[in-house]
């Protein structure tokens, strides 16, 4: 928001010299910029220098054309009356219609221009001259001033007497102003589109804004005529002007003159204005928009709680804590050696079975143990069945023996 | 570094004449910009503190900017010579930028070395020397392709080599040299031939006397292998008869080197031709 406080006065011929070494900013340029009034204010503002222009009302209409009506296999759309030419049972009067009229002429009374509020309309102004004095906002508006020696550029009155173009031009050259007018002409190009033949056949760039005060000044003249440069009174400062395009920081080269008027004409925070009566500059919100650096500051720090960290309730996703070792670590801490020593005492039981030699004598003996077994098993079985058949035998027999008796 | 905030909300909403927009990604064409990307940080407008490396001639320059001087565009930048050396290059950029951000000093080095590798390239290409790529231009091409080809037509080569070479015969550039088909000799003494006839004399002509500029086919009279009983040079018909034998003989020798099959079978064909003729002439001779 603040610019350089203190601003020199240039020689007129010698860049290097300064007149004035240190005269005070004008409180203009401290206005808090504001894009979003200038904005505004540009949009509407750009529609006053319209001019009334309409469609012919009767474009179009010149037909007796009436609609068939239904049942004749076409459109109801109304239809040229007559015969004897092509046209004659076309479509016509429609905006959808080949050589109908449009849909809503434009009527000579629509309303071309814009109010806007006074006070809006000073605000605009008053940030875009503000605009003019922060170096990074000329550059990215894109005019070439790397080679200027201060911005906001003032230069002593002599400039007003400048009668010449030649002078004119010498003076850009000096205070490295030239190479915004050499921008100037070489992106000069022939506008596309009817334009061009409406009489604005070239689209020219802004160059620099040039601001007098003194009414006699014959420099209008001499800057005329060098492409890009426009000239214009302190008491006229247009926005149009000061921010082209609506956009912030047309690069501005003021007289000295035209400099300290500012003061009267926009006022200070102390007084308002002497000439835009009771206007009164916009105060900012805040006066150091330096967030960051608040933010970081000591005695903002100090005073801040420490930063909260997120507490987690529970799991995205439940897991299992009887399968899931994590999970169980997490309910009983005390799992992990658990379970560690529940492996360990498991390893130790099993330390000597795995280095038991197989004794073939042990084994040897249990076979015959259990063949032993087996065998006998197998003697009671076959006793059994052997029983089993006497048995039958037996029974048969006496059948057929009591068979035979009888 | 008040209004540092204000400018970067004004360039990054609102328009800045140096940004480029991509589908992916914004980029920044001021030329002190040190990483060439558009944002807050890298912003050389919206930095009051800021520093980028330029090169210049071969030479690496350390591009410094203060607030103090913020208003005086011209001596916005400071601009310091770095050590050719490279590490004492980067010592430089952390003792000039001592106390400054992280990313300004890490980025300044970054380009350091970026630019020093480029440099390096092309000193190597300077030395081993590169292919330089030229662009085809289609349209050029396809039409000097085809005005060649007109050219070629309207030159009339044929016809003007075959001038050519009979003014040289007439300037008597060949001295004494016989080697030629009776049918051209003809025709340079004026007799009318018939086109078709014309049109093979011009092939032949062009054949043999072509030839007469290479030295090993020009004729000699000293290498001749035939009979010399029939050598009457001054009769103009045993000169003819004399050439034909000669020619026939040439032929023979070129038919052997010239490597053109074009010509050769009707060549071929003609040398019976002649021999007959020279043979029935012989016989008519001796009719006689």
């Amino acid at each position: 928001m603040t610019s350089v406080p203190l601003v020199s006065v240039f020689s007129a011929d010698d860049s290097s010299k300064v007149t004035a070494k240190h005269i005070p900013l004008p409180a203009v340029f401290q206005t808090p910029i504001r894009p979003d009034i200038v904005s505004f204010v540009h949009t509407n503002i750009a529609k006053n220098r319209r001019q009334a222009h309409a469609v012919n009302p009767q474009a179009g209409m010149q037909h007796s054309a009436e609609s068939w009506g239904t049942g004749r296999a076409v459109a109801r759309i109304p239809r040229v009356s007559g015969s004897g030419t092509h046209r004659s049972g076309q479509a016509a009067f429609g905006n959808q219609c080949r050589k109908g009229r449009m849909s809503l002429p434009i009527k000579v009374w629509r309303r071309w221009h814009r109010r806007v509020n006074i006070k809006q309309k000073r605000h605009a102004a008053a940030t875009a001259v503000a605009a003019t004095g922060i170096v990074p906002l000329v550059l990215a508006r894109g005019h070439r001033i790397s080679q200027v020696p201060q911005i906001p550029l003032v230069v002593e009155d002599k400039i007003e007497s400048y009668e010449k173009t030649t002078d004119a031009l010498n003076f850009l050259k000096r205070f490295g102003a030239f190479e915004d007018v050499q921008k100037v002409v070489s992106t000069k190009v022939v506008r596309a589109g009817i334009s061009k033949q409406r009489g604005k056949k070239y689209r020219v760039r802004k160059g620099p804004l040039v601001v007098y005060f003194n009414e006699n000044a014959k420099l209008l003249k001499a800057f005329r005529n060098v492409p890009g440069v426009e000239v214009v009174n302190v008491t006229r400062l247009n926005l149009l002007q000061l921010a082209p395009g609506g956009q912030l920081g047309r690069f501005v080269i003021w007289t000295q003159s035209a400099f300290a008027h500012l003061d009267k004409l926009f006022g200070t925070y102390r007084y308002s204005s002497i000439i835009k009566d009771g206007y009164q500059l916009l105060r900012p919100l805040i006066t150091n928009p330096d967030l960051a650096r608040i933010i970081n500051s000591n005695q903002v720090q100090e005073k801040v709680q420490p930063a909260k960290t997120t507490k987690v309730l529970h799991e995205v996703q439940k897991k299992n804590p009887l399968k899931n070792t994590k999970a169980m670590d997490r309910l009983n801490p005390y799992a992990k050696k658990q379970r560690a020593a529940a492996a360990a005492a498991i390893k130790a039981n099993t330390k000597g079975t795995k280095k038991i030699k197989k004794n073939k004598a042990l084994k040897k003996a249990s076979r015959a143990a259990y063949n032993k077994v087996a065998a006998s098993l197998n003697d009671a079985t076959k006793a059994a069945v052997q029983e089993e058949q006497d048995i039958k035998v037996k029974y048969f027999s006496v059948q057929k023996g009591a068979a035979q008796t009888e | 570094m008040q209004i540092d905030e204000v400018v970067w909300q004004v360039i990054n909403r609102g328009h800045c004449s140096f940004k480029i927009k991509t589908i992916s990604q914004n980029f920044c064409r001021n030329e002190y910009n040190v990483t060439g990307l558009c944002s807050k940080q890298s912003c050389p407008l919206a930095n009051s503190q800021y520093a980028t490396i330029k090169e210049e001639k071969g030479l690496c320059y350390l591009y410094v900017k203060t607030a103090e001087r913020a208003q005086k565009p011209k001596e916005l930048w400071e601009k310091i010579l770095l050590s050719k050396n490279y590490e004492q290059a980067l010592a430089q950029i952390d003792e000039q930028l001592k106390y400054w951000s992280n990313f300004m000093i890490h980025k300044n080095k970054q380009r350091l070395t970026k630019l020093r590798q480029m440099l390096i390239r092309i000193r190597k290409m300077r030395l081993k020397g590169f292919k330089e790529l030229i662009p085809i231009k289609k349209k050029a091409e396809r039409r000097d392709k085809i005005r060649e080809q007109k050219a070629l037509v309207a030159a009339n080569l044929e016809n003007a080599i075959e001038q050519e070479l009979i003014d040289r015969l007439k300037n008597g550039v060949y001295n004494e040299i016989m080697n030629y088909n009776t049918k051209a000799f003809e025709k340079v003494v004026g007799q009318n031939q018939m086109e078709d006839e014309e049109e093979r004399e011009q092939q032949e002509l062009e054949e043999e006397e072509e030839d007469y500029s290479d030295e090993e086919l020009i004729f000699d009279p000293n290498d001749l292998e035939e009979d010399d009983d029939e050598e009457d040079q001054d009769d103009e018909e045993d000169d003819k008869r004399l050439f034909q034998k000669q020619t026939f003989n040439q032929l023979r020798r070129d038919n052997d080197e010239v490597k053109d099959i074009k010509k050769k079978k009707p060549r071929v064909q003609l040398q019976y031709e002649e021999e007959e003729e020279v043979e029935d002439r012989k016989k008519q001779q001796i009719a006689f």
